[in-house]
């Protein structure tokens, strides 16, 4: 009798487990490691974690050592030049000017990074934008900095995957997107581009103001920075010289130092740098920040970053920049190792420096100059000479070979930092000719207009896009 | 007629021994088998010098009292132990050691008859894994399964063995098979556990068979059984001790020493100045011997320029020359094992307890693995319509861990394979002396002393030493497993049966990682120690009833189950930098640099249940189902139906084969079924989230994660198999036959977005990929006599794969392109076209192209490599046939097992090989000496091209280096000796047994130099080798 209830027992509960609602038990487990959207957009606070993520995502390690974030574009620019000269390491292969086919890390790196932040900024602007939450004030600003980003990156893939601004308004640029999509779009021109960028960037210096979360966000003067740059690519010098101005300030004392030009260009609280990539030691790319990693010899880094002789020879004995030593005392003039720069020190929490007041004094000097207002530029121009070399003398330079001397203090000034040589020989149409003790010379020279100045659409992003025939890269 | 022979002669034997009988009773009985009486058996009681042998008709009569426990051996059938009871007749019947029809065998919730089974599931018994030494028992199916391709690559010892049955189902889902531990999923690490613990693996392959564990089971599904007690059997302790050596069970790639690395060097400069840089032979001779050792970093010579102009070393009198495989590889690595077990029961309760000891070296220095585990299951009988069992067990070791393998400067075989013996371990000076620290020691060289122009800096892998960093660096991984199971079983009614089960399982891991504060990649930051601790808990509850009735011939079954499984991993980790020399744990660190922790959880909610029926045990038919939800997906997709329909007919039961004298035995069977997988990367693959930790400076942060499918659901296999099992000549050969094929439907996959959109894929249900194939096994008895047997298991299978459905055209995937109709490991690279005799360049083939710019099928050679045009090859890192062959001898006392396993058909690209071949092209890379047969001169007719320390592709991917990964390797030996019965009865022994036990002990491969143990993909990675173990023991069993 006693078994038969115990045995009447167990079935019940058997019974009772089988029934439990099985649902409740699948819905109970929820992730740890996200927050939905609401939380995002429901808040300025939550909002502005969103743009820090973005911002974080400027130096990171994406693929690879020499594809980690976009201190790798501005160094993959900066070895394609004449002034410095890449070992036989990272970036060996852009030194070689090579680096450039459909399959490559760096062309499909470029293009998924930028656009990666790109639909990050998409989902910043659409995300406020359809916000019930957020102040009418706030939603502005917080949009203006989504089109800041999404102006930046576009501007950074204009130049990478297409010719220059000037020669064929009409040539195949990247797709425009301006919001989220699972599907491609079809290739644009490099008219709609800049379109889009100056709309963007418009809409950005209008919208933010000058305070910001910390010296790596976008704020005013920042905007106004990314925009004298695409003004220089465009021609427009009357535009440059306003943004240029704006974005530093137009005192140049206040945002110049000589000495803080040697104190090693890793820490963005110098007053001239206007915007830069923070790093810490425990958010860092670590041995992915170039060009740190590869210029600073005096620690555990790549040490493959070398000066051409002709460039250091650019430079007076007095110049705050001349920042090259000897490699060895033993390794003849010939070798391209003869040069290197202390311009940079490593260290895991090297900031990386992305817009500097030089950089903005010097197209503000370029723009005067183009608007044949050689004067001005010329005391612009040597106000900042002045600052770098106590001996500058005043040139008697006018007209295109002041335009020359405004270029070549750009190079001098910028070395290593964003890819100055290249960028101006790609706008300005020249070519770049190898010379002095390079390791690859005339195999590497890029003639004007030169093919290698931008990259073949990536063979994936063709693969999987519908709207790009096969035969994009035919003529690249 | 021989036979009969034999067995009186044995009989004549038995009647000449002495019997000494005791004031016990007589126990008598006869012992048969299926044919019937068995004359010779030895029946001995257990722990006394009482035996008999049965006579002609099988009888036997012992003097035994009841308790005492009765031996019964015979040579080619099982042992058979039976108490004594009151009764003093005792029959027995013996089982073939060959297979038995009769046999149970574990299947998915459950056992069943070997004979009944309509599925395809192959069992692998303790009697196999104890002729092996398993560190990880998953390496024990190599070889003795059909269908089942595994591949162990390197030589950690501790790590488990990577397993696809019957082909890659899933390309971004897991493609492992579901392990089952005990009636439960086992979530733990396998290596977990020690292989003489276990007393059968099944393989569950077809439909049919995994269809219970339908929503894991399309890959496959491994049951695995530990060992339990015996109702009603006499307490048995078993002691087994094994100790032994181990090295490489392979050779290592011929590499070239320093004299000869250096005039090549020398040549490769040369070559580059005369060629690429056009100097005069002479200028281009001098010039290489002026800028060799700068070149190089390094000049172990005692002269300052060791090569002349001519490339003759001047001296070959050197200050160092380096071997690092020798310092870095462990040849005499030592292992050792020791178990002990005790097992038994009464009446209604019965018991088994083991410990097992491991430990073992690896085949990097300073790697090992030790192991401790315990095992203990009771199981009893509370009353008659109720039984109660547990098994808990637990487990902790440590695992010293060297990197030693990938690319990361300190891994072991890539240095091995990088560094040429030109470059010191320890810090030399300019001029090449030793440079000793302030307590007079060698101090390691990183190669990193930029103040040093000749013996500073090294070109390759800069500031590393990999031999250093064996003892510069730690990483230990430490794990504990605890797992506890217990079951209820409760007789409801007649023939209804109700069982509730319920597994817990816990698991902790603990990974450490000290990088060095003087030297290495973490000096900068004076050290750092990385240590996590993930705790994983799992619980199974299996509530199932099962009913049985037959009705004259009719015979039905059903189960009915349900089941919850629930899974959470909760993972601490915290990271510091800062650390005084000879400090290691976080307590010593100055800057705490990060933390994390995260909770992840899964749920699975099922309902399953299983239908069989019979006709006269001839005609069988079974179909399952289950419903399964998994919390990985949204709620609307969530469930998932899986089901299996099965049949199979013994036609050996039927009239016409019923008295046939060559077939016993012949099933035909087949099965169809439709199977799921959940187990993705992902734990909530269908939420779009802003994922946190992206934090800039003391700014949260949070970015938008991936884009997802939010109706992402399951993966589902239809799985279909035809099979025919035969037994011939009175089952002295036994064999099945398989064939499968396995379509994966709504396939998880990583579905390519244009990049352009801001993902680069997104993961949802499309595509479909195929594997079939056919499976073969074979076992023979073939010899069988009183004192020899002699037995022999083949089984070997050829599976293919092919995608049937992907949403572009093509997909490239390293040196692979996915196409439909391709398999997804067929090789698509640019093809070798030789060695051009007139300028020593290498050449590659390229398409001509018609004026529309489409190939015209005609191809001619090009010497520019971005030129090549990539080709299918025709050539798949899928072997075409993998396999195993066994021979078991037993002559007397003597045993010996061999178990060769094979692979024949598939490729392997040897990157590894290729760096070494690259010919000089940058400065200070280890060479390898096949690089001797080089261009040299005009109208050299070679392979190699000339050495060229300039730009080249001459070594970039290519058929060049694809080679052939056939092998055969003898992976168990094992040569055992039982001491006579006679001997050990007097130390109370029941059994002694010493046996020499050899692993890897021979390998015969097509391509040399690499363990040819690599990966399914065909790619080397610089993975350190699988050791040959040869070892010595004992088996003491009373």
């Amino acid at each position: 009798m006693k078994a038969i209830f115990s045995k009447i027992l167990v079935a019940f509960m058997a019974v009772i487990i089988l029934a439990s609602c099985s649902e409740d038990f699948l819905n109970e487990p929820k992730p740890t490691d996200g927050v939905s959207e609401p939380v995002v957009f429901s808040s300025r606070a939550g909002v502005e974690a969103f743009i820090s993520g973005i911002m974080r995502n400027f130096r990171g390690q994406y693929t690879n050592v020499d594809s980690a974030g976009l201190n790798s574009i501005f160094f993959a620019r900066t070895v394609k030049g004449n002034d410095i000269i890449q070992a036989n390491n990272w970036f060996g292969f852009d030194y070689a000017n090579d680096n450039r086919e459909p399959t490559y890390r760096r062309t499909s790196f470029t293009w998924n990074y930028c656009f990666y932040m790109i639909n990050q900024a998409n989902a910043l602007i659409n995300g406020v934008e359809a916000s019930t939450v957020l102040a009418d004030a706030d939603k502005k600003e917080l949009m203006a900095y989504g089109y800041a980003l999404r102006g930046f990156f576009y501007h950074q893939l204009v130049m990478e995957f297409a010719p220059t601004y000037s020669f064929d308004q009409n040539f195949p640029a990247p797709p425009i997107y301006k919001s989220l999509s699972t599907t491609g779009n079809g290739m644009s021109t490099v008219k709609e581009v800049y379109d889009l960028i100056v709309d963007d960037l418009t809409k950005a210096v209008d919208g933010l103001n000058s305070s910001r979360l910390g010296k790596s966000y976008i704020n005013k003067n920042v905007a106004n920075g990314i925009l004298a740059q695409v003004y220089q690519v465009m021609g427009n010098w009357p535009g440059a010289e306003a943004a240029a101005k704006a974005a530093y300030g137009g005192n140049t004392a206040a945002v110049l130092n000589a000495a803080g030009y040697r104190a090693g260009f890793n820490d963005y609280s110098n007053v001239e740098w206007i915007w830069g990539s923070a790093q810490s030691s425990d958010q860092s790319n670590y041995y992915w920040g170039f060009p740190h990693v590869g210029t600073d010899f005096t620690t555990t880094s790549y040490t493959s970053t070398h000066i051409n002789v002709d460039f250091a020879s650019l430079f007076s004995a007095t110049d705050v920049r001349r920042l090259f030593q000897l490699r060895s005392a033993t390794l003849p003039v010939t070798d391209f190792r003869y040069w290197i720069t202390s311009k940079f020190k490593f260290t895991f929490d090297a900031d990386h420096p992305i817009i500097r007041s030089s950089e903005m004094i010097l197209i503000e000097a370029e723009a005067l100059q183009r608007q044949t207002k050689d004067l001005q530029a010329h005391d612009l121009l040597y106000t900042l000479q002045k600052n770098r070399d106590v001996n500058a003398i005043r040139s008697t330079n006018t007209g295109p070979a002041l335009l020359e001397e405004i270029l070549v203090e750009r190079r001098k000034e910028l070395y290593a930092e964003v890819g100055v040589e290249w960028f101006d020989a790609k706008r300005l149409r020249r070519g770049i000719t190898r010379t002095g003790n390079h390791r690859i010379k005339a195999a590497a020279n890029l003639t004007a207009d030169d093919k290698k100045f931008f990259l073949k659409i990536p063979q994936a992003e063709i693969d999987a896009n519908d709207l790009i025939e096969e035969s994009i890269n035919a003529n690249r | 007629m021989r036979l009969k022979f034999k067995w009186i002669f044995t009989l004549l034997i038995a009647l000449s021994m002495q019997f000494s009988f005791a004031q016990e009773k007589t126990v008598s009985g006869i012992v048969s088998d299926q044919s019937g009486p068995v004359p010779g058996v030895n029946v001995v009681v257990k722990g006394t010098n009482r035996s008999a042998q049965t006579d002609f008709d099988g009888k036997y009569a012992v003097r035994a009292s009841s308790g005492e426990v009765l031996m019964f051996s015979f040579i080619g059938m099982n042992d058979v132990s039976v108490t004594v009871g009151a009764s003093s007749s005792v029959n027995v019947k013996l089982q073939s050691t060959a297979k038995s029809l009769e046999e149970v065998v574990v299947v998915a919730y459950g056992k069943q008859k070997a004979k009944s089974i309509v599925g395809s599931v192959v069992t692998v018994g303790k009697e196999v894994l104890e002729k092996q030494q398993a560190t990880s028992v998953l390496t024990a199916l190599q070889g003795s399964v059909a269908g089942v391709n595994i591949i162990s690559a390197g030589g950690q010892p501790g790590e488990n063995p990577v397993i696809r049955i019957r082909g890659t189902g899933s390309i971004n889902a897991s493609s492992e098979p579901l392990i089952i531990l005990d009636g439960a999923p086992f979530s733990g690490n396998l290596n977990s556990i020690s292989s003489d613990q276990i007393e059968s693996m099944s393989v569950l392959k077809d439909a049919s068979s995994t269809a219970l564990y339908g929503s894991r089971g399309s890959n496959g599904v491994i049951v695995i059984t530990t060992k339990r007690g015996k109702l009603g059997t006499a307490p048995k302790v078993t002691f087994s001790t094994l100790v032994g050596f181990a090295g490489n069970a392979v050779k290592l790639h011929d590499l070239v020493g320093s004299d000869k690395y250096m005039e090549y060097t020398w040549e490769g400069i040369r070559n580059a100045n005369q060629y690429v840089a056009n100097q005069p032979a002479a200028t281009a001779g001098l010039n290489a011997s002026n800028s060799l050792v700068s070149s190089l970093g390094y000049n172990p010579y005692t002269t300052a320029v060791p090569v002349n102009a001519d490339g003759k070393l001047v001296s070959s009198e050197k200050k160092w020359e380096t071997n690092w495989a020798d310092l870095m590889l462990n040849d005499s690595a030592i292992r050792s094992e020791h178990s002990f077990a005790v097992s038994g029961g009464s009446d209604n309760t019965s018991y088994a307890f083991s410990t097992n000891y491991l430990s073992q070296e690896g085949n990097v220095v300073t790697s090992n693995f030790d192991r401790v585990t315990t095992r203990l299951s009771i199981d009893s009988k509370v009353n008659d319509w109720l039984t109660a069992g547990i098994t808990s067990f637990y487990s902790t070791s440590s695992q010293n861990f060297p990197t030693q393998s990938g690319n990361s400067f300190q891994s072991a075989v890539q240095w091995i394979y990088t560094i040429p013996s030109i470059y010191p371990l320890y810090q030399r000076n300019g001029n090449g002396d030793l440079i000793v620290d302030g307590n007079g020691n060698n101090i390691f060289d990183y190669g990193a002393n930029s103040a040093q122009l000749i013996n500073g800096n090294r070109p390759q892998l800069n500031n590393e030493n990999a031999y250093g960093s064996l003892f510069n660096y730690k990483i230990k991984n430490k794990r504990d497993n605890f797992t506890a199971n217990a079951y209820l079983q409760v007789t409801l009614a007649k023939d209804l049966l109700f069982k509730t089960n319920l597994a817990y399982d816990k698991y902790l891991f603990d990974s450490y990682n000290y990088a060095s504060n003087e030297v290495g990649y973490a000096s900068s930051v004076d050290g750092r120690v990385t240590q996590n601790r993930d705790i994983t808990t799992s619980t199974n509850l299996i509530n199932s009833l099962s009913y049985t009735k037959s009705f004259g011939d009719h015979n039905f079954g059903a189960n009915l189950i349900q089941e919850a499984y629930k899974f959470e991993i909760d993972a601490l980790g915290a990271q510091g930098e800062g650390f005084l020399p000879g400090v290691y744990v976080l307590d010593g660190s100055t800057t705490p640099s990060s933390v994390s922790g995260s909770t992840t959880e899964e749920r699975i909610s099922s309902y399953l249940g299983r239908l069989s029926y019979n006709y006269k045990e001839k005609y069988f038919l079974e179909g399952s189902y289950r419903k399964d939800g998994s919390s990985r997906f949204n709620s609307d997709v969530r469930w998932g139906d899986f089901f299996a329909v099965a049949g199979s007919w013994l036609l050996s039961e039927e009239n016409f084969l019923k008295d046939n004298n060559v077939i016993n035995f012949l099933k035909l069977k087949g099965s169809y079924g439709e199977l799921g997988n959940n187990r993705l990367t992902s734990y909530f693959p269908y939420l779009q989230l802003f994922s946190t930790g992206w934090n800039e400076l003391d700014n949260t942060g949070v970015v938008l994660g991936a884009a997802v499918d939010p109706n992402i659901t399951w993966e589902k296999t239809a799985s279909s198999n035809v099979g025919l099992e035969f037994g011939l000549f009175n089952n002295r050969i036994f064999g099945t036959v398989d064939y499968y094929s396995k379509e994966s439907v709504d396939l998880i996959y990583n579905k390519p977005l244009p990049g352009s959109t801001g993902n680069t894929g997104i993961t949802t249900n499309v595509g479909s990929i195929k594997n079939y194939g056919w499976e073969f096994s074979l076992s023979t008895r073939n010899v069988s006599t009183a004192n020899f047997l002699w037995t022999t298991g083949l089984n070997f299978s050829f599976d293919n794969n092919e995608i049937t459905e992907l949403t572009q055209k093509s997909f490239t995937n390293g040196n692979k392109r996915w196409e439909v109709g391709r398999s997804l490991y067929e090789f698509y690279m640019q093809e070798w076209a030789g060695v051009d005799p007139a300028t020593g360049y290498g050449m590659w083939y390229k398409d001509v192209l018609a004026t529309d710019g489409t190939p015209t099928g005609e191809r001619v050679t090009t010497k520019a490599y971005a030129e090549a045009t990539r080709y299918y090859v025709d050539k798949s890192s899928l072997p075409d046939v993998v396999g195993g062959f066994t021979n078991f001898f037993k002559y007397k006392n003597l045993d010996l097992n061999v178990l060769f396993n094979f692979s024949f058909g598939a490729y392997v690209y040897d990157s590894t090989y290729a760096s070494l071949m690259e010919g000089f092209e940058s400065s200070g890379r280890a060479a390898h000496q096949d690089l001797a047969t080089r261009w040299q001169q005009p109208g050299d007719i070679t392979d190699v091209p000339l050495f060229l320390a300039s730009n080249n592709d001459f070594n970039s991917q290519s058929t060049r280096f694809l080679f052939k990964n056939d092998y055969i390797r003898l992976k168990a030996l094992n040569l055992g000796y039982s001491l006579p019965q006679s001997l050990i009865e007097r130390a109370k022994l029941s059994k002694m047994r010493l046996f020499l036990q050899a692993d890897n002990l021979l390998t015969f491969q097509s391509h040399k130099g690499i363990d040819p143990e690599q990966d399914f993909g065909g790619a080397t990675n610089s993975r350190s080798y699988n050791q040959r173990v040869v070892s010595f023991g004992v088996n003491l069993e009373f």
